[in-house]
């Protein structure tokens, strides 16, 4: 997080974690679309012919509701999944303050989200990072497809489990705004109680995350939106 | 050579995280400046381009001989430099809306530059008559630096050819060009005067667009190129602490193996050589006397006989179990992996094991269901496992009693662990429960059974023989499967031994050892 007074800016990072070819570019170039023009910026794609993600995307978003009001720059990292990458993961963990973790919910990728997880973590760990302290969604991608996890299988243990789990069709779009939402809710609160950010900025945080939903084009009340989690239904004590 | 110094702290990427790039570090002088010569050539008007900073990183043929006229003198060169430093430095706004690319076209009509108030932050008049438009050079929302038009006189005139030679020069000098510099040498002023770029308020918005457009085609390829390159550097500068710290790490086992390595031979050596040999020979001695080789035994003679042999072969079996822990303890023991069906390994031992119950007048039976997953593990070793708990369990239980092996699968996970959801499924065991109705074990006891050279009392050794090995080989068999094993009271009577493995699953080949990491670490 980087915090510009005197600009009244406030930078995120955020990323998007997960065994590779699980959609975490779809679901950038999902987020991309959805996004108004003033609030995109352009996706840069690092890669090589033979090796499709090769270093990472990068999606910035700015979210300012007027000139003078906070704005709030995201900047949305993917990784590449390969194991042969865990170097350039580590870099590109440095410094995120949220991370969504994308599994693909066919049956035989169980192992390869697992091992993503538990790379994830080490990862975390060698950074300096303790994975229990970090805003952390899981999505369960590509629901579209057949042989899949069920959603009562995945919501009897997402209400278990620590994290909000979202499902998604990130091809269609499906599921990638609650996520990043999700995403963006948990961190905000995480990096508030630390920084006091809407104190020092004046600024309330649900307004801000409201407005960050309309400018990704939907209008339901964020709330709602992360309510779309799989589970959920036990009350989760401190996000 | 010397070696390169290892990398301490992770490789920052400045451009990733850190400060927004500066337009210097994307773009390449040179080519930058050929770019501009071609934009002038083809608009007919000059083109500078400034950093954040101010300072010039490229620009095309630049300042005509007026300038050179004007800036002869010092009043005169005053007079340019203020002027020149307020387009240099003077704050301009951001575009306001601003997509993807770097410009937005304006909208309005074609000649908006020069009906633009006076106040327009773009716009800057020389005292020679010619204006200066300046435009931000904006990436990911931020100004990093400015493009100059210009100096070039306005007139009037919609859109015209490219490049089409301006016949006529708009009217002549003003005043204030004089005015400037009294010591200015007017005759040459207005001679050159004419020559200064022409250009209407049309072309110089379509060349502004054009080149922010151009420009910013070029800054995000730049900065693309920027983020390759740092990030490939620090990929390898992570590669490579990393690879120093595995060879540290290998380093630091090898040694460790080679330090066992000697002891496991010293210790294996003797203990096979020194103890086995003589006891071979004793037990050679011992058979050939029972086969009355050296004469005809009397009935005591031959009691004593056989008792000898049989302790000689307890004491093999001993050394034997002996050889087998250690093996298992310095981790040179083998163990081959293969998906196993673990049903089979149970009714197999049931099978070894039934002739000796019914012998004894105790049940022996297993139930494991069909669909039961396979383990990944080595079947001589498994087999081992559940042999020795049946055994154990057998002789512990008097006549009339039982002696059950039930399979089941279940899962080993906490409420809100982290990534529960991801990681749950793996989490399948293989439950094995063996269970008898004999003595039983106390609770205090329960967990030091797997202890070696352990026994309940020291009676038991005596009516049941056996020196405590058996259960700790088993534990550290199971433990080379990542498995579990404890004790449970069985009700009312007897004992349960639970063994815990990891299910194989799907996306795991058979016969791999990828999740059988390093067996006795
Ligand atoms: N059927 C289906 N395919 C998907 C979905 N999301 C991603 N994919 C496909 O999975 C492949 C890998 O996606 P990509 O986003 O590049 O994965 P990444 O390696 O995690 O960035 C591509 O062929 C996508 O079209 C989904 O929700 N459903």
């Amino acid at each position: 997080m980087q915090l510009d007074f005197s600009a009244r800016e406030v930078t995120v990072k955020l990323v998007y974690y997960g065994p590779a070819l699980s959609g975490k570019t779809s679901n950038l170039v999902a987020l991309h679309g959805l996004a108004g023009a003033d609030t995109r910026g352009r996706l840069m794609t690092l890669e090589t012919q033979d090796d499709r993600t090769l270093f990472f995307d990068l999606l910035p978003l700015t979210f300012r509701a007027r000139d003078g009001d906070v704005s709030l720059r995201i900047k949305l990292f993917t990784v590449p999944g390969q194991p042969i990458h865990s170097a350039t993961r580590r870099l590109v963990l440095q410094g995120a303050d949220g991370i969504a973790l994308i599994a693909d919910s066919r049956l035989s990728e169980t192992q390869h989200n697992a091992d993503a997880f538990f790379d994830l973590r080490e990862n975390l760990r060698t950074n300096g990072l303790d994975l229990a302290k970090m805003p952390l969604v899981i999505q369960f991608n590509k629901r579209d497809l057949p042989d899949i996890r069920t959603e009562a299988e995945l919501g009897q243990l997402a209400d278990r489990g620590k994290e909000p789990v979202y499902l998604a069709v990130a091809t269609k779009g499906a599921g990638v705004i609650e996520t990043f939402m999700g995403l963006l809710h948990l961190t905000w609160a995480q990096l508030d109680a630390t920084h006091q950010l809407a104190k020092k900025l004046s600024i309330d945080g649900d307004t801000l995350l409201t407005h960050a939903a309309q400018k990704l084009g939907v209008s339901t009340p964020f709330g709602d939106l992360l309510a779309r989690r799989v589970g959920g239904t036990r009350p989760r004590s401190g996000r | 050579m010397t070696e390169p110094a290892r990398p301490s702290a992770p490789f920052h990427m400045a451009g990733v995280d850190g400060e927004p790039p500066r337009l210097e570090e994307l773009v390449d002088r040179r080519a930058l400046t050929e770019m501009i010569l071609s934009f002038e050539l083809l608009f007919g008007v000059p083109i500078r381009i400034l950093a954040g900073s101010g300072t010039s990183l490229a620009g095309g043929a630049g300042f005509g001989p007026l300038c050179a006229v004007v800036n002869e003198h010092d009043a005169g060169q005053t007079a340019c430099a203020a002027i020149l430093s307020t387009v240099r430095h003077v704050s301009l706004p951001l575009t306001s809306s601003h997509p993807e690319s770097g410009f937005v076209p304006r909208s309005g009509p074609a000649s908006s530059t020069m009906a633009r108030a006076p106040s327009d932050p773009g716009l800057h008049r020389c005292f020679t008559g010619a204006v200066y438009r300046t435009l931000p050079i904006e990436y990911d929302r931020r100004s990093i630096g400015r493009i100059v038009l210009g100096p070039y006189l306005p007139i009037e005139g919609g859109p015209r050819p490219l490049a089409a030679p301006l016949s006529t020069a708009p009217g002549g000098p003003p005043d204030s060009l004089f005015a400037a510099d009294r010591a200015m040498d007017e005759g040459a002023a207005r001679a050159a005067w004419p020559r200064l770029a022409q250009a209407d308020a049309a072309t110089v918005e379509h060349l502004g667009r054009h080149l922010t457009t151009v420009l910013d085609v070029i800054l995000f390829s730049g900065h693309k190129a920027l983020l390759t390159s740092q990030m490939h550097l620090a990929s390898i500068q992570e590669s490579y602490r990393e690879l120093c710290e595995k060879n540290e790490r290998l380093e630091e086992a090898y040694e460790r193996l080679k330090e066992l390595d000697r002891l496991k031979s010293n210790f294996l050596a003797t203990v096979s050589h020194e103890l086995r040999t003589p006891l071979t020979s004793i037990m050679g001695y011992g058979e050939m006397l029972a086969e009355g080789v050296a004469g005809a035994l009397t009935e005591d003679q031959a009691e004593f006989v056989a008792t000898i042999r049989t302790k000689s072969e307890q004491l093999l079996d001993l050394i034997m179990s002996l050889l087998d822990l250690s093996k298992l303890e310095s981790g040179t023991a083998v163990v081959r992996v293969t998906r196993l069906p673990i049903g089979d390994i149970l009714a197999d031992t049931v099978t070894t094991l039934t002739p000796s119950a019914i012998k004894k007048g105790v049940e022996i039976s297993f139930d494991a269901p069909p669909d039961l997953p396979s383990v990944l593990g080595d079947a001589e070793r498994l087999r081992q496992v559940f042999l020795n708990l049946a055994e154990n369990a057998l002789k512990f239980t008097p006549e009339g009693g039982s002696v059950h092996l039930v399979a089941r699968t279940a899962f080993e996970q906490s409420d809100g662990e982290p990534g529960l959801v991801l990681v749950a499924p793996l989490r399948q065991v293989i439950e094995v429960r063996v269970i008898d109705t004999g003595v039983g074990i106390i609770e205090e006891e329960r967990d030091k059974v797997f202890d070696a050279f352990y026994q309940i009392d020291q009676s038991s050794t005596r009516e049941y023989g056996g020196a405590g090995l058996g259960l700790a080989i088993v534990k550290r068999l199971v433990e080379a499967h990542q498995g579990t094993i404890h004790v449970e009271g069985n009700e009312p009577e007897g004992a349960i031994f639970v063994v815990q493995i990891p299910a194989a699953r799907h996306s795991v080949m058979p016969n791999s050892r990828r999740s059988m990491p390093p067996i006795f670490g």
